[in-house]
Parts: C-alpha cells; structure tokens; sequence
C-alpha cells in the first residue's frame, strides 16, 4: 500500500487528527466530571460539557466544610497510611530484595518463588483471615493494623522491582567496600541503596497510587468506627446524595489531587527505574 | 535492631562485621562465625520483609483453603469438617454459576477490547513531537485513577438518570437505554468501564513495545516492497510479543479479581446477581452473609483459577516469544 515517504501529504494530516480524535473521546467523560466540579450543582445536568466560566467554587467550598469532616479525616487517615506504608515497604523490601538477588543457595530460590507468586493473589481471597490474624495481634480497625496489611500484601511487587535492579550493580562494588571494612549495613546504606534510586522511585509512585486508591481493605480493615480514607469516603458520599453531581465530583477531584502531584513528581524518575531493570537484568 | 547490635561478638573477625575489622581482611573466619553472620544477614535483611508475608498473606491463604473445608459461621456454630460438601454445594449454587460466568464475560471482554484498542492507539501515537506527547499523558490519566473515582465518574454518566440520559432526552430521544439498569446491558456496561480504566495501561506497554522494533527492519522491509499490512504482521507483530504477554496476564487477571466496581456502581444488581462476580460473591458471602466456610470454598476456588490462567497465559505467550 502507499508507505509513508512516498505520499506524504495524504497521511500528514490524518494521523494528528485521528490521534486528537480518539484520545478527545477517550478524555470525554473525565473532561465531563472536570468542568462540572466549578459549576453549582444545579447547572449541572442542564449543561453537562459546558465551559465554567466564571468557575464556581461552592461544590469545592460545600466538600471542604462538610460538618462531619469527611474529607478532612479521610485526607489525614490516607495520608498516614500511605506515607508510613510506602516508606517502609521501599526500605524492607529494598532489603529483601538485595538478600534475595545475593543468595544463591537453593533455598533462598525457592523463598523468592513464593514470593512472586504473591504478585497474582486477589486480596479478596485473604481479606477474611487477615482480619483474623489482625484481630489476634489487636490490630484489626486501626491504621497500623491496615499499614500492615498493606506491607505483607505488597511486599511481592516491591522485591520484584527492585531484585531486577539490584543485578545491575556490579557485585565488585560490594565486595571492595567490604575489603575497606564496611559493615553489611554500611555497604547497603551507603553503596547499594542509593544506586537503586530508580527502583525506589517506581516502586514509591506504583504502591502510592495503588495504597492511596484501595478500596476494599480500608474498608473492611479500619471499618465504620474509625473514620477512612478519602477514597473509601467517596463511596461512603455516594449513598448520602445519589444525586448531586457536584459535591461527589468535587470530593473525587479533592480526593485524587494529592496522589496525582505525587504521580507527576515522580514520573520522570520511575519510568526510567522501570526499564532499567528489565533491560539490563 | 539487637540482633544487629549484637552482631561483632558473634561474627568475630568476618569481612562482614563493622568497624575496624582490618586485621581479619584475607583470614578465613571460623566456621561457626561464618554461620552466626548468615544468619545475623538474614534476620536484619531477609527476615522482616518475610514474616509480614508469611503472617499476612500464607498463613491467611492456609486459613481459607483449610475454612474451606468447614461449615465455619460465626453466626451458626458449632464448627466441624464437612469435606468436599462446600465444592459439591458451589457447582450447583447458581449464584456461584452465575457468577463466574459473569466474571468469565468480562474477563473475555475486557481482554480482547482493551488489547486490540491498546495495540491501535499506541500505533496511532507512536510518533514524536509536543502533539503526541500530551497525547500520552492524557491516556495514562486513568492509571492513577482509584477504581471507586472511575466507577463513579461512569455512574453518574450512565445511570438512569445521569448526564449522558438527560443529554439524550434534550435531543429527543425519548427513552434512553438503562445502561446500568437493564439486567442484558449492565453486565457490559460493567466491562466496559473497566475496558476504559485498563486502557492506558495498555497503551503505555505497547507504545514501549513498538518503541523496541528496529526501523532499520521495517525499512528493509517497506525496501523489499511490504505493504504495511505484510510489515505489520511480519515485523511489527512478532517484535511486539513481550509486550502482548505482558498485557495479556495483566489483563486476565485483572478481570478476574473484578470487586470494585459491582460493588460501587451496580451491588450484584439489576435483579439478582446479573452483574456479581466471584470477587463480588466471596465478599458477600463471608462478610455479609457470614458464610465463611462456604466463601472461602469459593475463594479457594478462585485462587486456582487465577493460578491457572497465569501459569497457562505464561507458558502459551512465551512460547510465541521464542517460535517467532
């Protein structure tokens, strides 16, 4: 058929346009809750897709004001949990991690096999027992309890990350700090983990997102007593008023904002993470 | 934290140990140092990470395959072994057939639509400049999306009375299709939302993918007088494998382990059950019904398929890695 360089006038316009065409549909229904979060709640079903100008804030405002606090608390609660969580997931599972990549006895094989078949375990299949061994620690309902949890759930994708990192930094480098007398502390410190810093990023941006969204566990692990986190808040919402677009909409843009600037803050470093492990490992 | 400071007197003069261990460089420790400094490596760098997933994750796997052998009910006791009877019980539940018969369609769906719209618009992106930059960024927006944000954006789009109703109502339509209301279309609008979430992820791997073929080969190619067809499936398509595979498992899975949105957007419903999944019925069944033994028969369950799918989508897919 007709291949590029030959003709390019016929193509040159077709593919920006079909491109800008398919990605507005795709964008449509995101761009619909976007506007509608400056628009008071009664201009909303009138004009679903038209422009706020002049932006209104009072959905934003009514969010913010709730007198139950409903975002408020669930802002702080997902705060908690999903600082606490990644940062420790980052620092045991960076460890395990280099363990794992370094043993090369039988056992530690089989123990990383296990491991990474936690990769495709629904936690709807867990969720009932962890509650139990949650309870049984006198943890169940309180964030650390859903900090652990999380660790234990998410500790798969963290060794996996970074395993293919860590067997793309020479073992000589290792070994000549341990000649100058660094301790197994001090070489992982101060040698490996810095350079894993784009393992880290990625692993910070996937498990922030994926903490900062969870639904179920939340929900069943902090339970109705003691508060939740926004994304659990705005199911809780949704029962209240079916209908108002406008302060649901407003929760969700409120809601995905913090973990959005943290997406885009570390983008540009966890792209690169990704592949370089795949790619040198 | 002991463990480590305790470490130098046990370790004596291994390589390993802190501080100015400098006149045990070359001499071979003892035997039994050499061991108390494994261990002691294990347990500051293996050992924290391992138990958190041994206690919440094994162990909680262990405890559902073994209630599923119970008619365990925290609201009916006594508990005892009831063998194979909740397995018997699951093939003829037909909230259990039904189910995964729904997550079957929509595992189906989810993975055929999302890799074929993924592989077109990453082919439809896959050029440089500012244009198809923002255009990247825009279909990677979903991926950092909650599933409770996404499920609720679509609800209030295509409820029955949501935007895009009374969008077709102000253009006269006089009774507009209930999406999620109607018990032969919910099923699908269901999979279609998920469809929507998933896409970007695709995209994303593909684009990779299509980053990773040669032009020198595609050029070769176009030179030896290919048509693009012929190019695409001789060399774009077999160069693109990795990335199918990896979209592929994602996907399965990912339509398997569908819970959040039947339970945001549709509750199982309309009627009874038209829209439950697995996921969905293991939920309802041990926490709200309580249930547990039975639940956990089906989360049981559940788990093997998921098993299955991955070891069988990995060995199919990476067999036309190495044939192609």
């Amino acid at each position: 058929m007709n291949a590029t360089r030959t003709s390019p006038r016929s193509s040159s316009w077709f593919r920006p346009l079909a491109a800008t065409f398919v990605t507005g549909v795709f964008f449509l229904p995101l761009y619909v809750v976007l506007v509608n979060v400056f628009k008071p709640g009664s201009e909303i079903t009138p004009h679903p897709v038209g422009v706020p100008i002049p932006p209104s804030f009072t959905s934003i405002h009514e969010v913010l004001t709730r007198s139950d606090h409903l975002f408020w608390y669930g802002l702080i609660n997902s705060v908690e949990v999903t600082a606490i969580s990644i940062t420790v997931l980052t620092v045991v599972s960076a460890m395990l991690g280099h363990y794992l990549a370094r043993s090369t006895g039988r056992w530690a094989k089989g123990a990383l096999a296990i491991m990474l078949c936690g990769l495709m375990i629904p936690s709807t299949v867990i969720l009932q027992p962890v509650t139990e061994v949650l309870r049984s620690l006198g943890l169940m309902n309180t964030i650390p309890g859903l900090v652990l949890a999380n660790i234990g759930y998410y500790v798969p994708f963290g060794v996996f990350v970074f395993m293919g990192f860590v067997k793309t930094i020479p073992l000589e480098l290792e070994e000549a700090a341990a000649l100058d007398g660094a301790g197994r502390f001090r070489i992982f410190w101060s040698v490996v983990f810095p350079l894993l810093r784009p393992a880290s990023a990625s692993v910070l941006v996937f498990l922030g997102v994926w903490i900062w969204n969870d639904f179920l566990n939340p929900l069943i692990i902090l339970g109705p007593a003691n508060g939740t986190t926004v994304t659990v808040g705005i199911y809780r919402a949704i029962g209240e008023h079916q209908s108002d677009f406008g302060t649901v909409f407003a929760l969700m843009f409120l809601a995905t904002l913090p973990i959005l600037v943290f997406y885009l803050a570390f983008q540009k470093h966890f792209v690169k993470g990704l592949t370089g492990g795949a790619t040198k490992g | 934290m002991s463990a480590t400071l305790a470490r130098p007197a046990g370790a004596g003069p291994s390589k390993a140990g802190p501080g100015p261990s400098k006149t045990g460089r070359g001499t071979r420790p003892p035997r039994g140092g050499r061991r108390v400094t494994k261990a002691l490596h294990f347990l500051t760098f293996g050992a924290p990470g391992m138990i958190v997933y041994l206690l919440l994750v094994l162990v909680p796997i262990a405890m559902t395959v073994r209630a599923g052998f119970t008619n365990r009910n925290p609201a009916n006791p006594p508990t005892h072994w009831v063998g194979l009877r909740n397995y018997r019980d699951l093939l003829h539940d037909p909230a259990f057939t039904g189910a995964l018969r729904n997550t079957l369609i929509v595992t189906v769906i989810v993975t055929v639509a999302a890799n074929v719209l993924g592989l077109f618009i990453a082919q439809l992106l896959d050029r440089s400049g500012w244009l198809y930059n923002a255009l990247r960024s825009v279909f990677f927006t979903p991926v950092v999306l909650s599933s409770v944000v996404v499920s609720v954006m679509w609800q209030a789009i295509l409820s029955d009375d949501g935007l895009l109703a009374s969008a077709l109502r102000g253009l006269g339509v006089e009774d507009p299709p209930g999406w999620l209301s109607d018990p032969d279309l919910a099923l699908y609008s269901v999979a279609f939302i998920i469809t929507w979430q998933v896409l970007g992820f695709c995209v994303v791997v593909y684009l990779a993918g299509l980053a990773a073929v040669s032009t020198e080969l595609l050029e070769a190619a176009e030179m030896d007088g290919a048509g693009r067809l012929s190019r695409f499936r001789h060399v774009t398509w077999p160069m693109l494998a990795p990335a199918v595979t990896i979209n592929t498992v994602m996907l399965l899975i990912t339509g398997f382990k569908t819970y959040d949105q039947i339970q945001v957007i549709t509750n199982g419903g309309p009627g009874s059950g038209t829209t439950s999944t697995i996921a969905f019925e293991v939920v309802q069944t041990t926490f709200t019904g309580n249930h547990i033994g039975y639940g956990s028969a089906m989360a049981t369950l559940m788990l093997m398929i998921i098993a299955a799918i991955s070891v069988v989508a990995l060995r199919f897919l990476q067999r036309r890695e190495v044939t192609q």
